[in-house]
């Protein structure tokens, strides 16, 4: 058997689900027992290997299975069907500050949670200051923990966890609180776990810290995994799962009616993939019903968090249509795709001059990936960039 | 089950943490704090002595207050261990829904902390007893091992209950009844001898409570009976003084008894623990 940090063996995991939470000695009598429930499985079927030295990271919707499936790495709940093996020494970020004792001072407790995570007094000895100091708490340390901010108090247990070098560290949701600058303190210690090859497994809804952090990705859906590889490839199936997820959206009174729409390479081909620096061609084929005056195409390009990248329309460039009848086309042609990495939603619309009247308008119907050589820049936009390099020559002119 | 005792002495510290937290958070912010810990039995011991040296008509009845407090000391340390363990593992959902730890370490941290009390309140009993120039029989050598039996039988009946708790929430309320009628099943305000008489033949019944066998053997270290009962009670068959009754068979079977409930109740408990987390 290979030494897995943590094996996750054809696990299932069912609750039951009662229908009425009846606990007492007379319902158990009155019904035998026997109280309604239905089965429901948070888990099918689930098999996953992490690596020793891995960042494995969980997504999914809310209801998906992750929590279920870290409480099961962590022998807080057993699964129904399978094995789950760990080993090593684990660490469980599932909520910060479980386990706090409010009438205690957060000295004491340091030392409470760092034991119930099943470190030693002697272990924490060591890395007390490095604890306060990462928690920024040197001030209340010894003040009762009942008067800590709800910011102090997730400080505190993030830096315990994951200061006291677990073999195998388990992080549920935790990131997305704190601000952003002990976020990114967190992100630069999770990198140091990491480096000092760790085990991390690691929940997020925010999919795009997967990207940043993770060696591999595991989505979930419905308690089955749907998808898992690497976190770009993860990453953008979520996304366009989530879209499709989302209501189509679509409206207008389709005096015109979008036939369809296709965005094209320079070969004219249909496709979905871009590379930076690439040209498009939106085309929008359509068919007026009636014939209608004046109307006006336009387009935008979203990406996926709902900021608009770019987004013209015929009447921005000047042009008038008259009055339009039967079918046709309109070509936008975009060029130089400056966006990086990503994947972008194109959205289509007619309407009338004065935008009162929509004629047929779909919203972010249409979604295509950016694709980059460019992976050690970093941002949304390629900006062609020249850099030269200037020193004052110290001395060289007698000064 | 090695592997879960294992496990259980990895976190030994966890326990000992639990343990000083239960004292803790029972004092906080009381200004006398620890000193409550001997204080409480201080007082109580004042009292009863105050209370019997006024009722007292005779001298062995003023004598009353030791053998009450060798009895009533060690039941108050069983009723507490019970109450506060039984409601340890529901007691914490934050806990056990949100961290892995072997989950004995609650109800072993509530009777940790009860022993403490306990260790503290027959310190103050003892040192009470050479103040006033007690007697001792050599058998007050015992003492710590009649109280390690209680222990044992006192662990094995919480993790069972603390377990059942979870599943039947009723048990918490019940085993507050079942105490309170327990405390009169064990002679501990009366003499055995007076329900020796009242039973008859029912009274070897009366005799399989562990707790009356384990009140017995305090007070006959502790009261040392030989000395302080008055010589009406010391009249009982085979010289024994019926004030206070030990066979061989008590003995034996209270041990047998608790080292039989502790392995059971370890081991219900390690059975039930894995659904706690779903139960709570």
């Amino acid at each position: 058997m290979a030494d897995y940090a943590v094996e996750i063996d054809d696990v299932s995991k069912m609750f039951k689900l009662y229908h009425e939470n009846v606990r007492s000695l007379k319902e158990k009598v009155l019904f035998f027992n026997k109280r309604g429930y239905e089965e429901f499985w948070a888990l099918k079927d689930i098999d996953i290997k992490v690596e020793p030295g891995e960042t494995l990271g969980i997504i999914g919707a809310n209801g998906s299975g992750k929590s279920t499936l870290l409480k099961l790495m962590t022998r807080i709940l057993y699964p129904t069907k399978g094995k789950v093996i760990t080993n090593g020494t684990i660490a469980a970020l599932l909520e910060l500050g479980a386990g706090f004792q409010p009438d205690l001072t957060g000295r004491e407790n340091v030392y409470l949670n760092a034991s119930i995570l099943g470190f030693s007094k002697k272990e924490v000895d060591k890395r007390f200051d490095e604890i306060v100091a990462f928690a920024e708490m040197e001030r209340f340390i010894d003040n009762h923990v009942r008067n800590y901010s709800s910011g102090m108090y997730i400080r505190l247990g993030f830096a315990i966890a994951i200061n006291v070098d677990p073999d195998l560290l388990i992080i549920d949701e935790v990131l997305a609180v704190g601000d952003e600058a002990f976020q990114r303190k967190c992100l630069d210690r999770i990198e140091d776990i990491q480096q000092s090859g760790k085990t991390i497994v690691f929940v997020t809804h925010n999919v795009e810290i997967t990207r940043e952090i993770c060696s591999r990705v595991v989505m979930l859906d419905q308690g089955r995994i749907v998808k898992q590889g690497m976190p770009r490839d993860v990453v953008n199936y979520y996304h366009q799962f989530m879209e499709t997820e989302a209501e189509a959206r679509e409206r207008g009174n389709r005096q015109i009616e979008i036939l369809g729409v296709s965005l094209l390479d320079e070969q004219g081909k249909a496709v979905n993939d871009f590379q930076t620096g690439d040209n498009m061609r939106i085309r929008v084929a359509y068919r007026a019903n009636e014939p209608v005056d004046d109307p006006v195409f336009g387009f935008s390009i979203d990406d996926y968090r709902g900021y608009t990248a770019y987004g013209t329309n015929t009447r921005l460039k000047g042009l008038n249509l008259g009055t339009v009848t039967g079918e046709g086309y309109i070509d936008f042609d975009l060029t130089a795709l400056p966006m990086l990495e990503g994947r972008y939603l194109v959205s289509v619309a007619i309407h009338s001059r004065d935008e009162q009247t929509e004629y047929h308008w779909l919203e972010k119907l249409f979604p295509f990936d950016m694709h980059s050589e460019i992976t050690e820049d970093v941002g949304l936009l390629f900006i062609p960039s020249e850099v030269s390099f200037h020193p004052e020559e110290e001395g060289a002119d007698g000064t | 089950m090695i592997e879960r005792l294992k496990d259980l002495w990895l976190h030994r510290e966890l326990l000992f943490n639990m343990t000083r937290k239960e004292l803790k958070v029972k004092y906080k912010r009381s200004v006398l704090g620890f000193v409550w810990s001997f204080m409480t039995p201080l007082i109580m011991l004042a009292v009863f002595s105050l209370v019997f040296s006024i009722l007292s008509r005779n001298k062995y009845m003023s004598w009353f207050v030791v053998y009450l407090m060798a009895g009533l000391f060690p039941w108050l340390f069983l009723v507490n261990s019970l109450m506060q363990s039984v409601g340890s593992v529901v007691g914490n959902p934050g806990l056990v829904k949100k961290v892995y730890f072997p989950r004995e370490v609650l109800p072993l941290g509530a009777i940790g902390a009860n022993i403490f009390h306990f260790v503290m309140q027959m310190l103050i009993l003892l040192v009470f007893l050479v103040v006033i120039g007690w007697h001792f029989s050599i058998l007050i050598l015992y003492l710590p091992l009649v109280m390690l039996l209680e222990i044992v039988f006192a662990t094995g009946l919480s993790m069972f209950l603390a377990a059942s708790n979870v599943y039947l929430r009723d048990v918490q309320h019940f085993t507050e009844v079942a105490t309170m009628a327990w405390f009169w099943l064990c002679p501990i305000v009366y003499a055995i001898g007076t329900v020796q008489g009242v039973l008859g033949k029912y009274f070897k019944i009366y005799l399989c409570n562990p707790m009356t066998n384990i009140v017995e053997m305090y007070q006959y270290i502790i009261y040392n009976p030989r000395v302080y009962a008055s010589a009406s009670y010391l009249s009982g068959p085979k010289r024994q003084p019926p004030v206070v009754y030990l066979s061989f068979w008590g003995i034996t079977g209270t041990i047998i008894v608790s080292i039989l409930l502790l392995v059971f109740g370890f081991f219900y408990f390690i059975r039930k623990e894995r659904g706690f987390a779903e139960q709570i």
